[in-house]
């Protein structure tokens, strides 16, 4: 609401700034004519030796320049305000978010904790009870993670540890574990193709794609997700097709989705939680591998394309 | 520990599994039954299907998120208590908890004994209200005529419905006609809140009976403002 409210007086100042310009201009123009039509008839009386035509062209022309460029001065920072302003929004809205993730487990781990003090709980609950806790723990440490990992992958300063990999049995183990870390069960997810080539990449990052892409599945979908994984290989690189039968992704939104920060809004399925990193980071990882990442999705289900640049030893 | 309330129902509406989890132990062991609701749409449901004592809420549901499943709780039963129990801190958010009818306002995260004494202390003051209610049921001052027992009021001809808690406040101003009440003693008594840190909320509610009951909100007659020390209730 707020930032609404403030984009729309930006909107306003500026077609103020602009309206104010033309009107100036508009003044200067009917200034100089009026001025010259005058100094035309009354010159050649009043002094017919007067030479008026160079020197008064060249202020007009001048105070022309002065003004187009101000006025395009003008509409450059407003664009530049304009994406600053948007991207405040989206990182006050991260803010929001992370600190609802943040809060959420740690709030869960203390009320744990605190039962377990304050009551006695049987050993099979207390069992229960540290299995929930090392859940939430998981998830501070890899909401943790995905910020200190953004900026470091931002500075550069990724750890290289890139290995050469056979790359559908290594995508195939990590699905499997990034499925089951979101419970999906082995009837809704099939894992298609074969890839006997190999790739540069570093386990832990493919691991990240994974766990991003199974998780916004679960999320964006309605009932029990299902997916279907498509891996194969050419001369040059070895592709993944990721399909979910998901609440899919409005055209307009396929480039916006990569964007940091940036988080859908859809009224079937509203207050989905999230950080907005998920999928920059992906494409991020992506990029560090040399590959390729794009968005398929009419109506409902979408498909993410991996490409990835196949490894091919110098020596052989 | 719950002693009367024992057995009293609670629906609690939280989409987090570990914390729901934690949070129906915790509650089952004081005695209250309790049944949980993962997200706003079943939360409606589950409310309008069965009948519940009190309901613990939080703020960002799938589907339909809590200030709305809170404003469609008052419409359907303005006596209903809510906790609102949310990751969200800014005042902001709060107000508008408080406006859409929540009573109570807990910020994860929360110690488990100060969920418990306000749980016991909203059941408590339920019933409390339940029993003076029936003593005074009706009272009526200027063009108002509250009732107690429904929680509806009419002034000058028109009817709205009073929350719990607004309702709560105003009696207890009533008992307290002619004297000061200080924001203090109104937290302690009413909210049994540390008065320390929620003086905004009585304001707040000062501000919505003085929407309901004065002919002009701006300029009080019934509900007086005194300067660094609190409120008046007087019919003059």
């Amino acid at each position: 609401m707020r930032g609404k409210h403030s984009l729309f007086y930006h909107i306003l100042i500026f077609i103020i700034a602009q309206l104010v310009w033309l009107s100036l201009l508009g003044i200067w123009i009917y200034w100089y004519v009026s001025n010259y039509i005058v100094f035309e008839k009354v010159g050649d009386q009043v002094s017919p030796q007067l030479v008026y035509d160079v020197q008064n062209t060249l202020p007009f022309i001048l105070g022309l320049i002065l003004l187009v460029g101000l006025s395009f001065i003008t509409s450059l920072i407003f664009r530049h305000l304009n994406v600053q302003l948007r991207i405040t929004q989206l990182y006050d809205n991260f803010i929001g978010n992370v600190t609802h993730e943040l809060k959420s487990p740690l709030s869960s781990i203390q009320l744990y904790l605190e039962t377990l003090r304050q009551r006695n709980v049987p050993a099979e609950k207390q069992k229960e009870f540290i299995d929930m806790m090392m859940k939430d723990a998981d998830r501070l440490e890899s909401l943790i993670n995905s910020i200190l990992k953004i900026s470091a992958q931002e500075k550069k300063k990724q750890l290289r540890d890139y290995q050469v990999y056979r790359a559908d049995l290594i995508v195939k183990n990590l699905l499997e574990e990034s499925f089951e870390k979101f419970r999906i069960g082995k009837e809704n997810y099939s894992i298609n193709g074969e890839a006997p080539c190999e790739i540069l990449a570093g386990k832990d990052s493919l691991k990240i794609i994974f766990d991003n892409l199974a998780d916004n599945a679960v999320k964006y979908s309605t009932s029990a997700a299902k997916i279907g994984v498509k891996l194969s290989c050419n001369t040059n690189k070895f592709i993944i097709e990721f399909t979910d039968n998901g609440i899919g992704i409005d055209l307009k939104e396929h480039k916006k989705i990569f964007n940091k920060f940036y988080r859908i809004y859809n009224k079937d399925i509203p207050n989905v939680k999230g950080t907005g990193l998920g999928l920059y980071r992906v494409k991020e990882i992506v990029r560090a591998h040399r590959g390729k990442i794009s968005v398929a999705s009419e109506g409902e289900g979408t498909t993410f394309r991996i490409e990835m640049p196949v490894y091919r030893n110098s020596k052989n | 520990m719950v002693g009367d309330f024992k057995g009293s129902r609670i629906l609690l509406v939280e989409d987090e599994e570990t914390l729901a989890v934690g949070l129906e132990y915790n509650l089952t062991e004081e005695g209250y039954a309790v049944k949980w609701a993962k997200n706003g749409r079943e939360a409606v449901e589950f409310f309008e299907s069965e009948n519940f004592d009190l309901i613990i809420l939080d703020i960002m549901l799938p589907y339909i998120n809590g200030f709305e499943v809170a404003e469609r709780v008052r419409k359907a039963n303005p006596q209903m208590p809510i906790l609102m129990l949310t990751a969200k801190t800014e005042s902001a958010d709060k107000v508008k908890g408080l406006e859409r009818g929540a009573d109570d306002y807990l910020t994860k995260p929360f110690h488990l004994q100060e969920l418990l004494l306000r749980v016991e202390g909203m059941l408590r003051r339920k019933s409390w209200y339940k029993h003076v209610s029936e003593k005074q049921p009706v009272y009526s001052f200027g063009k108002n005529e509250i009732n107690f027992e429904n929680l509806s009021c009419k002034n000058a001809g028109e009817e709205i419905r009073l929350t719990p808690r607004e309702a709560m406040v105003i009696k207890y101003l009533i008992e307290h006609k002619g004297e000061i009440v200080s924001r203090k003693e109104l937290l302690e008594n009413v909210w049994q809140l540390n008065p320390d840190v929620e003086t905004r909320t009585v304001d707040i509610f000062i501000a919505r009976l003085r929407k309901y009951f004065e002919p002009d909100p701006t300029n009080p007659v019934y509900i007086k403002s005194i300067r660094g020390a609190g409120y008046l209730f007087t019919e003059e």
